[in-house]
């Protein structure tokens, strides 16, 4: 018997071990192609290869990146587009959301249905460009805005969220004689902080790494995002001149780094909302 | 909640009690209405818009009604079937492979006991879903790249897999593409489709696995019986939920592709793309407004089946 409980004991020991090893190798699969990206950018060496340390640490190439004025402009659209279609993304789903809840409205139904239909029929890529075009926002921020702010996903991610407010909270708000829009912020908003956050993170990374929206609607390159900048970095049509020895590819290497730096920064601290979020949407019951 | 119950009671709905009650929710229409506007213009008018598809029309004349021509054209044109064969291939392929491995490294991170471990692979595996495509196409844009500096080939190189001076050009090669697509994907996505199942293993209760042990079950039947079926209804959803997404496949693709690899790398969207905004010549915006009313017809029906079969298998729908 005591033989029996040893050997299950190191049975399950070494199937640790093997486990612990399979996801050392996974983390390495996923990291070594991004932190090849770090080590290449800060090397000045002109061949990297295999190297998985920098030869000849130097910071040009990240000089070189932020010497570029034409640069700081696409970084800027980035920012706008993304605090603006943020907010516009939360106002828009917490409004929906909050009028979905009311079962009792009379058309609340059709509305429902109106919005959901979208979810199954598009009128696709093209059309939908027309119809842009004819309202004059092609070359216009506000294109790259709207578009992904009505979003119906989230709207409904949004709407669960809602239901789980218990409903004697909004009946005792009535009869004190809040109307629906002081219910709105005065109940319901601060009781969703939690799905604020992680939807409003959602739309912040939609935002952030727009680039097909960019690639239909934009042509002006005065208006482009930093991630429409860093494609054209990298496919080598405009590269900023490289400074004091910076290869052109230590350059490259750190425009991609510029564009995950601000994610990888806020990312440790807001992981557990990205993942509320996606298990608000696919666990609900 | 009472109030809805008297109203199913009544016989029937007076149009002045309708009346009294649109009355009371004015204030939630008004707040409806940013919402109506946006879905309106941004999702009603493009699907008005798809009368385009039985017109010619260049953006400069009126639309010239042509009737089914464009389809016509479409169906006959070679480079179509390759984009819509390629999208059915390339998504279905990919969601395979994807949830496959997140059911596997979710059953296999399940089994981690050290919570400090667990933690930092987690971190690690859902870092690459918040990276946009530019920047994944990038990062293996460069270590695949096939000059002295990518890491893949100089490894290849080093190993006498490959001689040097004959370096694999991956990104654009016939061979190679499809593969590193899939890899690149799984790369990107399978750390994040982890955490919806991880959420159901999390959610098997205890006492089950510890019942199962008292009558001598080991890990391997444990798995089979407990944690395997409890997954199943998971995996299915999973499966269902991004099958009705499969022909909107776009970005990955495009910033993927190039003009080495266009006959393995095309798909319906990137084929509207090129077709309108990239050949060069003036657009006819009702033949690419056709093949999107193909895709959108596919999308839809895939969308409705996948409906059914989530009704069936779950109890509800996934509209």
């Amino acid at each position: 018997m005591a033989n029996k409980t040893a050997k299950k004991e190191h049975k399950i020991s070494a199937f640790s071990i093997v486990n612990g090893i399979i996801f050392i190798l996974i983390c390495l699969f996923i990291l070594v192609p991004i932190y090849k990206v770090v080590i290449d950018s800060l090397d000045l060496h002109t061949t990297y290869g295999m190297r998985l340390w920098p030869e000849k640490f130097g910071l040009a190439g990240y000089k070189s990146v932020f010497s570029n004025p034409t640069l700081y402009r696409p970084l800027f659209v980035s920012l706008i587009t993304t605090i603006s279609g943020t907010a516009l993304g939360l106002l828009l789903c917490t409004l929906g959301g909050y009028v979905l809840i009311q079962w009792d409205m009379p058309g609340r139904n059709f509305l429902a249905g109106l919005l959901l239909f979208t979810m199954i029929f598009e009128g696709g890529m093209i059309p939908t460009y027309l119809v842009v075009n004819k309202m004059h926002l092609t070359n216009n921020l506000l294109s790259v805005i709207f578009i992904p702010a009505i979003s119906i996903y989230n709207l409904v991610l949004m709407r669960n969220f809602f239901e789980g407010i218990p409903q004697a909270l909004f009946e005792a708000a009535e009869i004190d004689g809040c109307s629906p829009m002081q219910i709105f912020y005065k109940i319901v908003l601060p009781l969703s902080k939690a799905a604020l956050a992680s939807i409003g993170l959602m739309f912040a990374v939609t935002y952030w790494n727009d680039y097909t929206n960019f690639k239909i609607y934009i042509t002006n390159a005065d208006l482009y995002n930093f991630q429409m900048k860093l494609r054209s970095l990298i496919m080598g049509s405009d590269l900023p001149t490289a400074l004091s020895g910076a290869s052109e590819n230590t350059v490259k290497n750190a425009a991609v780094m510029v564009a995950i730096i601000p994610f990888m920064i806020i990312y440790p601290f807001c992981q557990k909302y990205f993942i509320t979020g996606i298990n608000m949407g696919a666990v609900k019951e | 909640m009472s109030k809805s119950k008297t109203a199913a009671g009544a016989p029937k709905k007076s149009w002045s009690d309708t009346k009294s009650k649109i009355y009371k929710y004015r204030g939630f229409y008004l707040m409806f209405l940013p919402v109506l506007i946006f879905t309106i213009l941004f999702h009603y008018l493009p699907m008005f818009g798809i009368g385009y598809a039985f017109t010619e029309y260049h953006g400069i004349n009126k639309p010239e009604f042509v009737g089914l021509e464009n389809f016509r054209k479409m169906f006959a044109a070679p480079g179509f079937w390759t984009a819509f064969w390629n999208t059915l291939k390339l998504s279905i392929v990919k969601l395979i492979l994807n949830t496959g491995a997140a059911v596997l490294i979710s059953l296999l991170l399940n089994e981690i006991k050290n919570t400090a471990f667990k933690k930092t692979t987690q971190t690690i595996i859902y870092l690459p879903h918040f990276m946009s495509w530019v920047v994944t196409a990038s990062v293996f844009t460069l270590i695949l790249s096939p000059s002295g500096e990518g890491l893949v080939n100089s490894l290849l190189v080093n190993l006498g897999v490959v001689q040097k001076g004959s370096e694999i050009y991956f990104m654009g090669s016939k061979k190679w593409w499809t593969p590193i697509f899939y890899i690149v994907n799984v790369w990107k996505d399978t750390g994040w489709g982890t955490i919806i199942f991880l959420a159901t293993l999390s959610s098997i209760s205890p006492e089950l696995y510890e019942a199962a042990t008292m009558d001598g079950a080991g890990r391997w039947n444990k798995m089979r019986y407990i944690t395997l079926p409890a997954l199943s209804n998971t995996i299915v959803t999973v499966l269902i939920l991004n099958l009705a997404k499969v022909m909107n496949l776009f970005e990955s693709v495009f910033v993927m592709q190039n003009d080495a690899v266009i006959k393995q790398s095309d798909v319906l969207q990137t084929y509207i793309y090129t077709q309108t905004f990239n050949s060069g010549a003036l657009p006819n915006y009702g033949y690419t407004t056709a093949v999107g009313i193909v895709k959108s017809l596919v999308g839809c029906v895939l969308v409705l089946v996948c409906n059914h079969l989530s009704k069936k298998t779950r109890g509800r729908g996934i509209v």
